[in-house]
């Protein structure tokens, strides 16, 4: 069967693309890294490729705020994407990737292209690079997290992740059409504050899908933890299954080929 | 515009009026040279002389004639460098080191498949900057070290960043001088520093270090390193006669003039602020990103950073043996008004010069420009042997390359070296239970937690971060060394080879004994390795030397000391140098006027291959039942330790390393963590057994029982605080399931070690005295309560 | 063709009601430092823009850009950073700039994206941040302060005003 061609959309600034690239070879797909400026010139085009990963990083070094210049740069050059995005193409926003999401107006989706929410420095004030455990909901239809266990571990690395949404009453909605998808908890489980929620984001959001299960935002990073050896008590042997990440580009792969 | 010429006459006033650091001798050089030549020099030749003849450029010290005295005999050293790193690696010659003190950073073989990749290694320092402005310095002396490594050959992909700080205690309350900044400010700062520009590059930063010492108040440390990864085809750089001389990255601008010479000389009060920049990380990545892509498409002979000396450096050392000519009014500017001299010689950051076939030009240019990154082409190569600079028609520089490379005259600098009288500790002295020891150990600022730091710097991203800086249960225990598998830079997943880096430094010991300081630093530093399971019979080292000033004979006398003990080491253990650097004239005027120099230091870094990082080690202990082995012998060995510190007890030797025993010992444990006879390993250091058996315990939260009388001892020992808190070097403490002890003890044949206690599931440390009766126990929340309060505490 | 330039500064805060980490970490380095009279301090993003922008176009970067719709508001000051004014004696203004011969990275980033934007590039942006902080201080222990904690006069130019008419 033919390899699933991947964008994984680059700017000046973007630095988890090589390992992201890695991870999706790993699972069959033909992934590209491919500058946004070659959108700009219109000598590559987003309908082309099957799914789209933006990864993490900091791209046009974070300056104003987390995102904001290559959100508005997707705005400008990938016109297509919300077409993309009805077409069930998988989209993935990795870190500073969902940032992007966030503040292009992808998710949380909304009618309108507006940005219905955002992010703000972390609760502590400072950068955080930790691993944490997440709770996945189990209702929600995201395509990544098919047969995955509902409580999963994954490392965060960033100094803008907590979440802000516009109104309460958006988290509501959320909440009923099931598109907060990813959660920070302890590790029984709980709903808990620092350093367990590392920004201290609404509603311990750390990851967020649309209705349809097809684009996903999240803090965490999947590209590492692709090898049992990335998680930080593999010399423990507790951890013995393989990298939760590793699975959800599969679940990507495979939701293109079907 | 008219280039400015300098009159020969007046050549000392000018010096001092640009800060240019030359002494009389070589300013006498220079007159005889323009005197030969019939013609006064211009500013911007003096400038690019002083530039490459600086301290910080040619190593003068390191490299020029010393004659050395230690009370006995005299002798003249002709190059210190030369007869001892230099000549350790020389006489060792590994075939694994590809480059040795050439190219901008070491490199040696890395990976399975023999001959496909290399990995580079480079540290600097960047104190004088961050003295004056802690922030922007951590991040242009990251930026430098960066693309040190970009600079190696044609370029490595950086996979791991190092920092190594020393700086005075964050609550230090006494006087500061006019303009000095706080300890605390400094260190707050130098960690945004790096950690901005480290995690906005993609680097990860996850292998360093912290010490503390009241001398470094004026005059804070700041190491940076990097590590790279190369294919070997891209080790060679050529500069041909017609290669085209192109700038990449950032703009030239005013900012960073006279760095070098800056750093050459003393701090004081009117130290150059324009020597002092912020960094532009996203310039950095860009030139990162855009330069890698290039050396992929071969499109460049030769490439080399803009360090100090800016574009005069740079092309003078690509240009050497050959020759170049420039033209200025060809560079990209910041500012229109720029004079050309200040263009030639501007330390504006991310900067690199490349050497380009004119047919690659076009396709180069192309690359740049996907990358948004900007390149101008400001010359050629040539092979008239004389460097030549023009700004729009009007010669700024005209000089003989040989003259700038080799003209500098060798001034003989003295040294002298008293050994301090070996003056006995007396333990018998001790007040404070083992219990308050090891709590004030635990909580000292050498050895608490650095999580606060740690947790700021993005030390996973590139995915490749195996072994890592936190460890254990709840990832917050302190690890030897990271293990760093780099698959980001080789694209291939299914390669498990990887590498480990570890540091070594303790000025305390420097204080008593410099020698033995650096045997010291480096057995340290190959402990740590073994720790996580590296191969430390191909480990390599980097030196770095921060030294007061090398005029005052006796600061001159201990770096002697200090150089002879690494090359000892370096043929003791086996263990090659690749790279080093030194940073002199480490001194300011304090408070009261007095010149207040930093305790001499030497940061010894290691680097060895991890054949397959599924079989790296942590150091937390696995579980309840076990036995744990001390390897090593423990021995009165009181001087510069904390134990000292803790009961004031002065004096005493620094812990001697008998480098043979050493290196058998070290190559026995790393074979029999290799067979995976060992679950968890750990290296004594400051505070010896107690605080090593506790971080182990804490970290695992298994409980450990240690027995005093078991421990192996260089002599008679009554004290269980000496036993417990001595820093004798190059111990181990080994966590072994029973059924593997009897393989252990095998594999360890001729090795001292001893077991001395089991691991157990109640979570305390306790341990037996000499007596037989319990001399300490405690629950282990405690003792790590008291290892994670310190930063956080002075900190927040 | 040459477009008259003029100065302009765009200030971006966060909403009221969200926390400001990094107005928190100046205001308790500030207590750390001393000054333990100050009681609030709100940090604001100044953007001073050198541009042929009109009215219309500095709102639209302010709105579309510089200003986060979700978290921030924003206002559009003419001329160079100046001082709000504020009502009563203990509100001082802290500004942090970056000194002209320092790198501005963020202000780079602003300047090309401006002109991603359709728009007339600006001749020059830079970036710095004003601290608004509440509480009874003296002038003079308070630009110690900022000097020992907040800015660098090495790089950074630092202006302290009384907020009060």
């Amino acid at each position: 069967m033919k390899a699933p061609k991947i964008l994984i959309l680059r700017a000046a600034g973007t630095n988890c693309d090589l390992e992201t690239e890695n991870a999706l070879r790993a699972v069959g797909a033909a992934p590209e890294r491919v500058h946004v400026g070659q959108f700009r010139s219109g000598r590559r085009r987003l309908m082309d490729f099957d799914a789209l990963v933006i990864p993490g990083g900091f791209s046009y070094g974070d300056d104003i705020a987390a995102g904001r210049v290559l959100a508005n740069q997707v705005r400008l050059y990938l016109k297509d994407l919300r077409q993309f995005v009805r077409l069930g193409r998988p989209v993935l926003g990795i870190c500073n990737g969902f940032q992007v999401l966030v503040k292009a107006g992808i998710l949380p989706a909304s009618n309108t292209c507006e940005q219905t929410a955002s992010f703000t420095v972390n609760d502590s004030g400072r950068f955080e690079s930790r691993w944490v455990n997440l709770r996945i909901n189990s209702q929600s239809s995201c395509i990544f997290f098919k047969g995955l266990p509902e409580m999963i571990e994954l490392p965060v690395a960033h100094g803008e992740g907590k979440l802000v949404l516009k109104s309460p009453r958006q988290l509501e909605e959320m909440k009923k059409n099931k598109t907060i998808v990813l959660q920070y908890v302890s590790d029984d489980g709980k709903i808990s504050g620092y350093p367990d929620n590392p920004n201290g984001s609404v509603f311990n959001i750390a990851g967020l899908c649309n209705a349809e299960g097809n684009v996903l935002g999240l803090m965490p990073h999947p590209e590492r933890f692709t090898a049992i050896h990335h998680h930080p008590n593999w010399t423990r042997q507790t951890f013995l299954k393989s990298g939760v990440g590793l699975e959800m580009f599969r679940n990507a792969v495979q939701h293109c080929r079907s | 515009m008219i280039a400015e010429i300098q009159p020969l006459e007046d050549l000392e006033s000018a010096c001092r009026r640009h800060s240019w650091s030359l002494n009389a001798q070589e300013l006498a050089a220079v007159r005889r040279h323009f005197k030969a030549l019939r013609r006064a020099p211009t500013r911007a030749e003096l400038e690019s002389i002083a530039q490459t003849w600086s301290e910080h450029c040619k190593h003068k010290t390191f490299t020029g004639p010393i004659r050395f005295s230690d009370g006995k005999k005299t002798e003249r050293i002709a190059n210190l460098f030369d007869r001892t790193i230099a000549k350790a690696t020389r006489e060792l010659a590994r075939p694994w080191c590809l480059s040795s003190f050439k190219d901008n950073a070491g490199v040696v073989a890395f990976g399975k498949k023999k001959g496909r990749w290399a990995v580079a290694f480079k540290v600097e320092t960047h104190n004088h900057p961050c003295a004056i402005e802690p922030y922007g310095g951590a991040e242009t002396g990251v930026g430098g070290v960066v693309r040190d490594v970009l600079g190696v050959g044609l370029g490595a992909k950086p996979v791991l960043n190092t920092d190594v700080f020393c700086f005075a205690a964050p609550d230090f309350d006494g006087p500061l001088p006019e303009g000095a900044l706080h300890p605390k400010r400094t260190l707050r700062s130098v960690v945004a520093g790096v950690r901005d520009y480290g995690n906005r590059l993609g680097i990860p930063t996850a292998a360093g270090g912290l010490c503390f010492d009241p001398g470094y108040r004026l005059n804070p440390l700041v190491f940076v390193g990097t590590v790279g990864l190369l294919p070997t085809w891209a080790l060679k750089k050529e500069v041909k006669a017609g290669d085209l001389i192109v700038a990449a990255g950032g703009r030239t601008g005013r900012d960073g003039l006279h760095g070098a010479t800056f750093s050459s000389a003393g701090l004081s009060a009117d130290s150059p602020a324009s020597a002092v920049q912020i960094g532009h990380p996203l310039n950095e990545k860009k030139l990162l990103d855009a330069l890698l892509a290039a050396r992929d498409k071969r499109l460049y002979r030769a490439v080399t950073d803009c360090g100090a000396g800016g574009f005069s450096s740079a092309v003078g050392e690509m240009a050497e043996g050959r020759g170049a000519r420039v033209r200025l009014e060809n560079a990209k500017l910041k500012a229109s008004d720029l004079k050309p001299w200040e263009i030639w010689l501007s330390e504006s950051q991310e900067r690199m010069v490349l050497a380009v076939p004119p047919k690659n030009l076009k396709a180069l240019s192309e690359v740049f420009a996907a990358e948004d990154c900007e390149l101008s082409v400001l010359g050629e190569f040539t092979s008239t042997g004389r460097l030549v600079v023009t700004h729009e028609g009007q010669a700024v520089v005209d000089l003989d390359l040989k003259f700038l490379h080799h003209g500098l005259p060798r001034v003989e600098k003295t040294a002298v070296w008293t050994a301090p009288k070996p003056q006995a500790v007396k333990v018998e002295q001790v007040k404070r239970s083992p219990a308050e020891i090891l709590k004030f150990c635990l909580s000292h600022l050498n050895v608490c937690s650095r999580e606060w730091i740690i947790r700021q710097y993005d030390h996973e991203v590139q995915a490749g971060t195996v072994i890592k800086p936190l460890q254990g249960v709840r990832h917050d225990g302190p690890g030897d060394a990271c293990v760093i598998w780099p698959h980001a830079a080789t694209g291939e997943m299914k390669d498990f080879s990887a590498f480990a880096v570890s540091h070594g430094l303790n000025p305390a010991y420097g204080r008593l004994d410099p020698y033995r300081m650096a045997l010291a630093c480096v057995d340290e530093a190959l402990r740590n390795l073994i720790c996580v399971g590296a191969d430390v019979e191909h480990a390599v080292l980097l030196d770095n030397f921060c030294w007061a000033s090398p005029d005052d004979p006796r600061q001159l006398g201990a770096l002697v000391r200090a150089a002879q003990g690494c090359h000892d080491a370096a043929k003791g253990f086996g263990t090659p140098f690749i790279s080093g650097k030194d940073s002199l004239y480490n001194q300011s005027k304090d408070a009261n006027g007095k010149d207040a120099a930093i305790p001499g230091t030497l940061l010894i870094s290691a680097l060895a291959p991890v054949a397959d990082a599924r079989r790296a080690l942590t150091m937390d202990i696995k579980g309840p039942g076990n036995a744990l082995y001390l390897v090593g012998c423990t021995g009165e060995e009181l001087g510069g330790s904390l134990l000292a510190q803790a009961c004031d007890l002065p004096g005493g030797c620094a812990p001697k390393v008998d480098p043979k025993t050493a290196a058998s010992a070290f190559k026995a444990v790393a074979a029999a963590i290799a067979k995976g006879l060992v679950l968890s390993a750990h290296d004594l250091s400051e505070g010896g057994l107690a605080v090593a058996a506790a971080e182990m315990s804490f970290s695992g939260e298994f409980g450990a029982a240690i027995d005093l009388d078991m421990v192996a001892k260089a002599g008679p020992i009554y004290s269980n605080e000496v036993l417990l808190f001595c820093e004798s070097q190059s111990r181990l403490l080994l966590e072994v399931k029973p059924e593997k002890e009897a393989a252990l003890l095998k594999a360890l044949k001729g090795v001292v070690v001893k077991r001395v206690g089991v691991t157990m599931a109640n979570p305390i440390l306790k341990v037996i005295g000499l007596d037989g009766l319990v001399c300490l126990e405690e629950p282990l929340c405690a003792l790590k309560a008291a290892w994670q309060g310190t930063l956080p505490r002075l900190l927040s | 063709m040459s477009v008259k330039t003029a100065a302009w500064t765009i200030e971006v805060k966060l909403k009221a009601d969200l926390a400001d980490a990094e107005g928190q970490s100046a205001l308790s380095l500030l207590q750390g430092l001393g000054v333990l009279t100050t009681r609030a301090c709100r940090a604001t993003r100044l953007y001073e823009l050198r541009c042929g922008l009109n009215a219309a176009q500095l709102q639209q970067v302010a709105r579309e850009l510089l200003c986060d719709p979700i978290t921030q508001d924003f206002r559009v000051v003419p001329g160079g950073a100046r001082p709000p004014v504020l009502n009563g004696m203990t509100h001082w203004r802290v500004e942090v700039w970056p000194k002209g011969s320092v790198a501005d990275p963020a202000g780079e980033t602003v300047r090309s994206a401006i002109a991603e934007m359709g728009l007339p590039q600006p001749e020059r942006v830079r970036v710095g941040t004003a601290y608004l902080i509440s509480g009874r201080c003296g002038r003079g222990q308070l630009e110690k302060a900022v000097v020992r904690g907040l800015a660098n006069p090495v790089v950074h130019d630092a202006a302290v005003t009384e907020s009060h008419p």
